[in-house]
């Protein structure tokens, strides 16, 4: 008989043994995806910290092997590595702001018009769908190409005269900004037009009545509303910046020189090119530690206040 | 502040497309009146409001508020105030600051809105949720707040709109008795739209009966309630309405269901005429319409019947002493002065 009992399951421990089944069962629908996703992401990343840490040479593969931090003392030494990290940071500095801003203002004109604003949202996301490749061909030798790119023309007509702009340093870093900052900014535009739809109109109202100005009302009012979805906007496109390839890379490749050489392309160049894979992981984890850390920063201010 | 708020609407018309929501509105308010617009939905009050505060612009017309024409003023520069059916705070400020916003545009130093805007909570008791934003208030907080920023910046008008309609059947009494008591305190001019006919009857000095565009009535609670101007506010105003029979009228009396009832009108001659009587004016008593109970609404000290008169319905209010049970035959009658009589054609009150 109490063998009997202790085998019924009373209804405390018959939850629990319950509970269990359904964690185990939650736990073989998550673990395909969990596979995948360590193989995929974990393990690459795991993988490119650990080669940071060998010299692995392809064009002298004989002076192979565990260097420990010696790449990255390497790297705190390098000119080129605090030039490509500042480029960087000015690329993502003035892209993110010039989207937020540009975004901001053409969601504001598009909320006060009456008619064509299906029209305008549909032309306003096409640059985001292409491949960056193909906006960098299309923007070098479309836009920017001399005499011909419409850019050029326009500069000619301007009496400005005809510009070298991917041959000469301060153009190509103005080119390369300009051609981030025309693919992405529908982005921001699309998510801070679908922020200042959701504001309730009353408001405004109460504010008209309250003796607020236009500008005190956009101010006071629309900005602070406004203020998660900016800085949701301003984090994926920092984080997007900042790990920004292909349209440089089809553009100026880095260059004239290394003056539009982003950390990312300098890490590339010293992998595939110079076959310096140790140390082009270092600046691959140097890149990521960076951007982790201005992440963090940017979701502490998201959180404050 | 008497003196101020003196609000004039002459010819107010308002387009949307080939609707016209307002059909030429007429009206004057004096200062320090406590004015309803009362009309049910769409029927163009809160349209009238709205052009009134400088939300809207009317199509034709002009609006005076202290004998100065504003009709082409922006909504900023006609110094009123509004509480919002939604209460419309400004979510991401605290109460404090929600209060405070009015003065702070009006560029009031700091050393001046801290004692206004602490003032003004007090008087609508929210003192102890200055720190608190609106999120984190329930409904009739919300109100309160909403009542606290209008009345904080002394504006020669107080527009409400149906600032109670959010709240709870308690709280909607209670907030009502004490927004009566501060606008007196006040002396400010009150605007108030309303659909509810309860609300405008106990709150507003004089009220404008809104039907379909354009106003039927102006005039006190009690006289509108008393002298309905035409069969639109007769079925509009009381609770419940007032009955409403096609009947004949012939040499001062008219007849219904075969009997005849005395009329106050001493007028000879025959016509067709809707004759309406409130329910709380129709008496139980003999040689008068013969009339079987058929549903009784009991409300405790009171009892609503509804009485078949041979095919027409009458719906009578009795006292809880005398309530006959469902099914009992009788017989209604009505005071001569109780039988309001209106033109079957135009509608309008005989």
């Amino acid at each position: 008989m109490p063998d009997n009992a202790a085998a019924i399951p009373t209804s405390g421990n018959l939850g629990r043994v319950l509970a269990r089944r359904e964690r185990r069962f939650a736990a073989a629908l998550l673990a395909p995806a969990f596979l995948a996703l360590l193989a995929t992401t974990t393990f690459p990343l795991l993988f490119l910290v650990g080669t940071s840490t060998f010299r692995m040479d392809l064009a002298m593969p004989f002076a192979d092997g565990f260097v420990g931090f010696e790449n990255y003392r390497t790297l705190l030494a390098d000119d080129r590595f605090w030039s490509s990290l500042l480029v960087s940071l000015i690329y993502t500095g003035s892209t993110v702001v010039l989207q937020v801003a540009l975004g901001l203002a053409l969601a504001l004109l598009v909320m006060d018009m009456k008619r064509g604003q299906g029209w305008f949202r549909v032309i306003a996301i096409l640059p985001v769908v292409l491949s960056p490749a193909v906006v960098g061909m299309i923007w070098r030798t479309f836009m920017l190409a001399p005499e011909f790119g419409i850019v050029d023309y326009l500069a000619i007509n301007a009496g400005l005269g005809s510009k070298n702009w991917l041959g000469d340093p301060l153009l190509a870093m103005v080119s390369v900004i300009v051609i981030h900052t025309w693919q992405w900014t529908p982005f921001a535009f699309m998510v801070l037009l679908a922020s200042l739809a959701s504001l309730p109109e009353d408001i405004y109202e109460a504010a008209r009545l309250d003796r607020a100005s236009a500008w005190q009302r956009f101010r006071r009012i629309t900005l602070p509303l406004l203020r998660p979805a900016i800085v949701m906007v301003v984090i994926m496109r920092t984080m997007v910046a900042l790990t920004a390839f292909a349209a440089i890379f089809t553009v100026t490749g880095g260059g004239p020189g290394t003056a539009t050489e982003i950390l990312n392309l300098y890490a590339y160049r010293k992998s595939f090119t110079e076959l310096s894979i140790g140390y082009g992981s270092a600046l691959a984890v140097a890149l990521l530690v960076v951007t982790i850390l201005i992440s963090g920063v940017l979701f502490a201010l998201r959180r404050a206040k | 502040m008497s003196g101020r708020g003196q609000v004039r609407f002459d010819g107010i018309v308002k387009m949307h497309g080939e609707f016209a929501a307002l059909k030429g509105v007429t009206f004057d308010i004096e200062p320090g009146e406590f004015f309803a617009l009362l009309g049910p939905s769409g029927s163009g009050k809160s349209t009238t409001l709205r052009i009134l505060a400088g939300l809207d612009a009317p199509s034709a017309g002009r609006v005076f508020i202290d004998g100065q024409d504003i009709t082409a003023a922006d909504a900023c520069d006609r110094d009123i105030a509004m509480v919002f059916q939604s209460y419309a705070l400004y979510p991401h400020m605290t109460v404090y600051e929600n209060i405070a916003f009015p003065l702070e545009m009006a560029k009031m130093s700091k050393a001046e809105i801290a004692p206004a805007v602490r003032e003004a909570a007090r008087k609508v008791a929210i003192e102890h949720l200055l720190e608190r934003k609106p999120g984190q208030l329930s409904g009739g907080q919300q109100q309160r707040c909403a009542l606290a920023r209008a009345i904080v910046r002394k504006a020669r008008l107080f527009l409400l709109d149906e600032p109670l309609s959010n709240l709870d059947a308690k709280l909607r009494l209670e907030t009502r008795t004490e927004l009566k008591k501060l606008q007196r305190s006040l002396g400010v001019t009150a605007v108030y739209v309303t659909h509810d006919q309860e609300e405008a009857m106990t709150l507003a000095d004089r009220m404008a009966v809104f039907m379909a565009g354009e106003i039927q009535q102006i005039g006190r609670p009690a006289d509108v309630f008393a002298k309905p101007n035409s069969i639109d506010v007769a079925a509009f105003i009381g609770s419940p309405p007032m009955n409403l029979i096609p009947a004949r009228y012939k040499d001062g009396g008219v007849e219904i269901a075969g009997r005849r009832l005395e009329t106050g009108l001493k007028e000879a001659g025959e016509r067709n005429v809707v004759a309406g009587i409130r329910p709380g004016a129709v008496r139980i008593a003999a040689g008068g319409i013969p009339a079987v109970v058929e549903l009784v609404e009991d409300l405790g000290d009171t009892a609503i019947l509804d009485l078949d008169c041979s095919g027409i319905s009458i719906r009578a209010r009795v006292s809880d002493g005398d309530v006959p049970s469902e099914g009992a035959a009788l017989s209604i009658t009505a005071r001569p002065a109780d039988i309001h009589l209106f033109d079957a054609t135009t509608r309008r009150r005989l």
